[in-house]
């Protein structure tokens, strides 16, 4: 079996610092912080602390923060809990599934994206809609423009999905709801933050029994080590991306001299640690397969390498070939050995498959 | 007119069996695909606009594609 040395898939281990404080949490962050014990006092506290550096580092008030343990759950409550009345839900066809689950039990209009990966603004304004807009998109990096739809849709209560943009780029502060995943920062898996930036526009649209500020019991480990990962992440940042913006470009410049390959979106306005790219002719199932055989790991949207024997509903409404697919995910510590052997994998691997 | 049943065929054997006809073909001349594939309709699309061909759809899972 050949060792995998280079890891281009999206999941990556925990930021170095979240591992330490992981461990440290799983002993001393047992108790309950709602309980009045000792013990509980203290996780409160410390709960309170990893909310508000939570806060400081995504630009937002301490008390507008609502961890949760499942990121359904949380596109969920961050767009449903805006739609009072059940008011028509605008989105973008390359949004995640959870959000056409969602949109899917009431009256919606499906936004259509252009081939450069960009959503399209409606035609017209609609402003007792509730609108879903993405960051950035999670297999193609490509980063949307946002205001210049919510300019066009003129209502006020917005959702902005930022799960896989986290810190890596801005976002417009004109939202009422917005949730981030932790692992957009090297956190762990199963902890998200919603946000609730105008708290007046949003209800909780689970069964409650007051209108208190819900609270949804998500792990005390997990919220300690996403909030020093976050913290920590927060400060690299800036290198990180210019870091994985120079080996992106390297990689699109050696892809497009293959023939016959569609890589999805420009690196101008994409998050930088992210590109997806086709190869025509080729199958993506036996492409990731000869490539991990090389020693490197990578995603990919083909259908032929998909359970549901669906292609990547983002490369079909972007008009990019949906087969021969690889996303590759640049992490702070990939290194220029491992994109050198990346590059040189897929185009003998692609040369091959095709022969 | 040449005729592709690819019917039962999986991504991306759908357009490599496309791409093994046109060759053969003179400008304006069309094959007809039949495909059951769902990836099929979206990487005609991006396959017509990465070949310069065309393509329709007759109806669903039959398409007309025309060489350039």
């Amino acid at each position: 079996m050949v060792r995998v040395t280079g890891n281009f898939q999206s999941e990556s281990p925990l930021h170095p610092k979240a591992f330490e404080v992981l461990n440290a949490a799983f002993e001393n962050g047992w108790a309950n912080p709602s309980k009045l014990s000792h013990s509980g006092a203290k996780a409160n506290q410390v709960k309170n602390q990893a909310l508000e550096s939570i806060a400081a580092s995504l630009g937002v008030r301490a008390d507008s923060i609502l961890p949760f343990s499942s990121l359904s759950i949380g596109y969920f409550l961050g767009i449903q809990g805006l739609r009072r009345n059940f008011e028509p839900l605008i989105h973008g066809a390359i949004d995640r599934k959870d959000v056409f689950a969602i949109a899917s039990t009431t009256e919606h209009l499906v936004l259509k994206c252009a081939l450069d990966g960009k959503t399209i603004p409606p035609d017209t304004e609609s402003p007792s809609s509730v609108l879903a807009l993405q960051i950035a998109n999670p297999e193609t990096g490509v980063i949307q423009e946002c205001k210049k739809i919510s300019k066009r849709v003129k209502t006020d209560r917005i959702f902005i999905d930022a799960t896989a943009s986290g810190v890596r780029c801005e976002q417009d502060s004109d939202y009422s709801t917005a949730i981030f995943d932790s692992r957009s920062w090297y956190g762990p898996a199963d902890i998200g933050f919603l946000v609730l930036k105008k708290p007046s526009q949003w209800n909780n649209p689970l069964p409650h029994l007051n209108a208190a500020h819900p609270n949804f019991e998500t792990s005390l480990p997990l919220l300690l080590a996403s909030a020093v990962a976050l913290e920590n992440f927060s400060k690299e940042v800036g290198a990180a991306n210019e870091q994985a913006r120079a080996f992106n470009a390297q990689i699109r410049q050696a892809f497009s001299r293959i023939p016959d390959v569609d890589i999805a979106g420009s690196l101008d306005s994409s998050l930088p640690h992210l590109l997806s790219a086709s190869f025509l002719h080729c199958s993506g199932e036996e492409l990731l397969r000869a490539i991990q055989n090389d020693g490197f790991s990578v995603d990919s949207g083909s259908a032929c390498s998909a359970d549901n024997l669906e292609p990547s509903h983002v490369l079909a409404s972007m008009g990019v070939l949906t087969h021969g697919n690889i996303r590759i995910t640049i992490h702070p510590g990939t290194t220029q050995e491992e994109i050198d052997g990346l590059i040189a994998s897929v185009t003998n691997q692609v040369e091959r498959l095709r022969s | 007119m040449r005729e592709i049943d690819a019917r039962g065929l999986r991504c991306p054997q759908p357009i490599i069996e496309v791409g093994k006809v046109i060759p053969s073909l003179n400008p304006g001349e069309q094959v007809t695909l039949h495909s059951d594939d769902p990836a099929t309709e979206p990487d005609l699309r991006a396959w017509s606009r990465m070949t310069g061909n065309t393509f329709a759809v007759i109806k669903s899972g039959s398409f007309l594609i025309t060489k350039n």
